[in-house]
Parts: C-alpha cells; sequence; structure tokens
C-alpha cells in the first residue's frame, strides 16, 4: 500500500507544533527511514499513519482510505493491514512470547486452528521458536522486540510501522532486528522506520526522509545519517 | 462464534487471573443486593399489611324506603376500584341484626314489620378510593345514607402513601447506590487491564471482542453476587418469619413460597442485568476513551 501525506500539520494543546506541512509520498513495496532528533515529528508521524493521532491540517491517505474518514467500526480492519511496533513495545507481560502473538490474531476472529499455526511460523522467522513459551519479562529487549515484530507481522500487513526498533540495543541484536525489517520488505510490505541508529541507516542504506522540528529537511533515495553539523 | 468461543475463555481468564478483583466486586455486588432486596422485601411486606387493612373496609350504602339495591348495583359494577359488591335484603339485615343482637335477639320481634331497608355492601382495594367512591354514591337519588369508617380511611390514606412513598424512594435509592457500587467496582477492574485493551484495540481488535468478555464477566458477578444475596437474605427472612410466627402472630408478613420465589428470581434476574448494563457500561466508555484519536 502506499502513503500519501499532504500539507500535514499536527498541533498539540498548548499550540506545540509537533509536525508542520509535512508532504511525503511513499510508494507500495518502499521502505523508508524517518530519522531526525528527539521530538522532530517522528513518532508523531508513524501515529498519524496509524491512526492513534489525527492530523490537524492536511490529508492523509494509506491505499484508498483516507484516514481522517475512517470510522470507528472500519479502523479496527485497517489496523490489521498496519503493522505496529511501538518503541515501548505494549507486550502483555502475564502472556507468553507465542501468546503475545496469537493474541492478535484472535483479536482478529480467526479460528484457533489458524491462529496456532500463523503465530508458530511468524515466531520462528524471528528466530524465537525456543523462547516461545517465556513471558516477556524473561526475555531480552532484543528478544522483546522481536516479539514485538512478530506480532506485528502476524496479520501480514501492508504497512509495517517501527517505532526506533534497535533503540537500546546492542549492534549485534540491532542487525538481526534490521534484516528482518528488511525481509519483511523484500515480501512487499512498505516499511517506515522512525530511528537515530546511526549504524543501521548507514549500513543498511534506504531512503531516507528527515525531520527537523516537525518539517522535512531530507528526502534523499539512498540518504547517510548526517549530523547537524555535517550538513 | 469462534469469537464468542476466546471471550468466554478470555472471560474465565479474567475471572482467575485477577481473583482478588472478581472477588472484590462479587462481595460488592452481594452486599449492595443484599441491601436492596431486604429493602425490596421490607416495602412488599409493608405493601401487603396496608392491603389487608384496606381491604377489609366496607361501605355500607342504605337504599331509601321501597328502593332495591339493583341501581347502585349497577352503578358500582362499572366502577374499576370496587373490587366487591353484595346486596343486601332486609330480610337478610335483620338476620344479620339477629346473628349480632345473640340473647338479645328476641328484641327484634318487638319491630313488627321489618324496617330495614335494601343496602350494598362495598368493598374497594385502596383507602384512597374510598372518597370518591362515596361522593358518586350520595349523587345517586335511590341512595339513603352511606356509612363508612371516615377517620380510619383518611388516617389508612395517608400512611398508606406516606409509605408507598418512603418505601418508593428507599427501593429507588438502594438501586442507585447498588448501580453505582456495582458499576465502579467493574470499573475499577477494567481500569486494571486498561494497558491490555489499548493493546487490543492498535492490533486491530473490534469493541465487540474486547467488550464481549467483561460484559459477560461483569453478568456472572451481578447473577453470582445476587445468589449470595438471596441466601443472605432468604437466611435472615426465614429467621424474622420464625420470630414474627411466635412473638407477633397478627402480624401479616409474607410467607407465601411462591411470591418469594418470584421475588428472589427478580432479584436475581436484577443482579445479572445490573452486572450487564454497568460492565457493558463502563467497558464501553473506557473503549470508547482510549480508542479517541488525538
Amino acid at each position: 500500500m502506499d502513503i500519501r501525506m499532504a500539507g500535514v500539520t499536527k498541533v498539540f494543546d498548548q499550540d506545540i507544533v509537533a509536525l508542520e506541512d509535512v508532504h511525503l509520498s511513499v510508494d507500495s513495496g518502499e521502505f523508508l527511514y524517518l530519522v531526525g532528533t528527539t521530538g522532530s515529528g517522528k513518532t508523531t508521524l508513524l501515529r498519524i499513519l496509524s491512526r492513534e493521532y489525527i492530523a490537524t491540517r492536511g490529508q492523509v491517505t494509506v491505499g484508498d482510505r483516507n484516514l481522517r474518514k475512517i470510522g470507528r467500526s472500519e479502523l479496527p480492519f485497517y489496523r490489521r493491514e498496519v503493522g505496529v511496533v511501538f518503541q515501548d513495545f505494549k507486550l502483555l507481560s502475564d502472556l507468553s512470547a507465542l501468546e503475545n502473538v496469537s493474541f492478535a490474531l484472535e483479536a482478529m476472529g480467526l479460528p484457533p486452528r489458524i491462529v496456532q499455526n500463523r503465530a508458530n511460523e511468524v515466531i520462528d522467522q524471528v528466530g524465537l521458536w525456543r523462547r516461545r513459551f517465556l513471558k516477556p519479562p524473561q526475555l531480552s529487549g532484543g528478544e522483546q522486540q522481536r516479539v514485538a515484530i512478530a506480532r506485528a507481522m502476524a496479520s501480514s500487513p501492508s504497512v509495517f510501522l517501527a517505532d526506533e526498533p534497535t533503540g537500546n540495543l546492542d549492534i549485534r541484536t540491532s542487525e538481526e532486528i534490521m534484516k528482518l525489517l528488511l525481509s519483511i520488505n523484500a515480501a512487499g510490505t512498505t516499511v517506515l522506520v522512525a530511528t537515530h541508529d546511526r549504524n543501521m541507516v548507514d549500513a543498511y542504506r534506504q531512503r531516507l526522509v528527515e525531520l527537523h522540528n516537525g518539517r522535512i529537511r531530507r528526502d534523499e533515495r539512498r540518504g547517510r545519517y548526517l549530523l547537524d553539523d555535517e550538513l | 462464534m469462534t469469537s464468542f468461543r476466546y471471550a468466554l475463555r478470555d472471560t474465565f481468564r479474567l475471572l482467575f487471573r485477577h481473583w482478588g478483583l472478581s472477588l472484590l466486586t462479587l462481595v460488592t455486588a452481594a452486599s449492595v443486593l443484599y441491601i436492596l432486596g431486604f429493602t425490596g422485601l421490607f416495602s412488599l411486606n409493608l405493601r401487603q399489611m396496608i392491603s389487608r387493612v384496606e381491604g377489609g373496609l366496607v361501605v355500607q350504602v342504605f337504599m331509601k324506603k321501597g328502593q332495591n339495591a339493583d341501581p347502585v348495583v349497577a352503578l358500582v359494577k362499572t366502577m374499576p376500584t370496587v373490587t366487591s359488591a353484595a346486596a343486601v335484603s332486609p330480610e337478610q339485615a335483620l338476620e344479620k341484626l339477629r346473628a349480632k343482637l345473640g340473647n338479645q335477639a328476641r328484641a327484634v320481634t318487638l319491630l313488627g314489620e321489618n324496617p330495614l331497608p335494601w343496602s350494598v355492601e362495598v368493598q374497594v382495594g385502596r383507602a384512597e378510593q374510598i372518597a370518591p367512591l362515596v361522593r358518586d354514591l350520595i349523587a345517586v337519588p335511590e341512595v339513603e345514607e352511606v356509612l363508612y369508617s371516615g377517620k380510619l380511611v383518611e388516617r389508612l390514606t395517608t400512611i398508606s402513601r406516606a409509605a408507598t412513598t418512603a418505601s418508593g424512594t428507599i427501593l429507588v435509592l438502594a438501586a442507585i447506590i447498588s448501580t453505582l457500587v456495582i458499576f465502579n467496582t467493574i470499573r475499577i477492574a477494567i481500569y486494571s487491564r486498561r494497558e491490555e485493551i489499548e493493546v487490543m484495540l492498535l492490533v486491530g481488535a473490534t469493541r465487540t471482542y474486547i467488550s464481549l468478555p467483561f460484559v459477560i464477566q461483569g453478568t456472572l458477578l451481578g447473577a453470582g453476587g445476587a445468589l449470595l444475596a438471596i441466601a443472605g437474605i432468604w437466611g435472615t427472612y426465614a429467621s424474622i418469619m420464625n420470630a414474627v410466627r411466635t412473638s407477633l402472630p397478627f402480624l401479616d408478613i409474607i410467607v407465601d413460597r411462591r411470591t418469594l420465589l418470584q421475588f428472589f428470581l427478580l432479584l436475581f434476574a436484577t443482579g445479572a442485568t445490573l452486572g450487564w448494563v454497568c460492565s457493558w457500561l463502563a467497558v464501553s466508555r473506557f473503549i470508547s476513551r482510549a480508542s479517541r484519536a488525538k
């Protein structure tokens, strides 16, 4: 699914402008890094796409859906098409890794057999087969991240959004996560990754959009991560 | 069907995983339903006692000499408030008089010709219905006199009205308090799972899918609370019945098992409905807030 943002502005209470006049087009199957300093608007942009936020001004379409016009009953179905990996994982601590994934599939009303097969499949894909019965507090940060990715992948979404997927992870684990995200993209899914992990961006060059104070400062095909003094 | 199966499984997960909160809700529901049920039972008993007294009130309508009771009988038959009307012939009236006089019954023969007129004994369901009835009867040209216990009727009317208002108010208050307490307890239970609900919303669960386990849980806890309350009320009421039978046998309290069974069924249905409505309201409000885009 493609993503189109035209003149998108997001203003929070007390006139805090998180995004200002953002124009962004992401084609179906594209991989895009959203980079920028803390507070530059990366998470706000992802949250607008996952429909947690609504843009104050401007238009956002994902596929053929105008996000402003998505009704209450249609929202769950939209969210199943958009897999999200949250910055804080949002895993349920009293469910095992496998149950965290199954839970998302059950929420779609799928029959138990399909849920079981699909959950096993994605848990295996993210390399957690042997750790599948452990609960999040028993898993490392990288493993929790992988559970979150598996849960987001489970519904085979057309768009995949990941907020700081390698934040606080060591280089080796970060590389594994990045490879996982690239494999999801290779299957035809549009992937947007908000990050300030310079190593990963430079190691796996993709389209790069840099946000600065809520505005797009750079949009490069195979961009490098540049610090302010390098620009 | 699959979603319903998941909902049932999640209901039991909810009940047992957060067993402390479930127990709190159950005990709270049982306590407030006990108070509500007892208030209801007290109101019913009060209403029955007053009804019995009111039902015993008789209005006597005496016809003019030479007139029979037909015009009055025809009139009262059209009145919906009248529960019974019996015409008394002069001969029957004389017999009644003789029976009343007992040993002095022979004195009646001194009267010679039977001087008693036709009369009608009219009964109504409620004391407050007597005054308008008397007004209508006096207006009938064939009626000579209407006798009834005016003061008693007035006092009963006042007591009846006060009792109805008081028991109604207490019942409504008890119902409101029960609803609020159950609603808030369920809300706390839902709030303790806010994280789970938020994640469910974010991964694309429908509102029905999220709400169903909470609503089933609320209904079960409401119904369970009602069962406990019924057991408690039955225990207390049974000892009250025994005490009344021994010490105050003239007090006409409800002992009919059928009436009590109907009352308890109503209380059970109230508990289940309260649990259902409160949990539905609480979870719907929570989901609406959580899913509102910022």
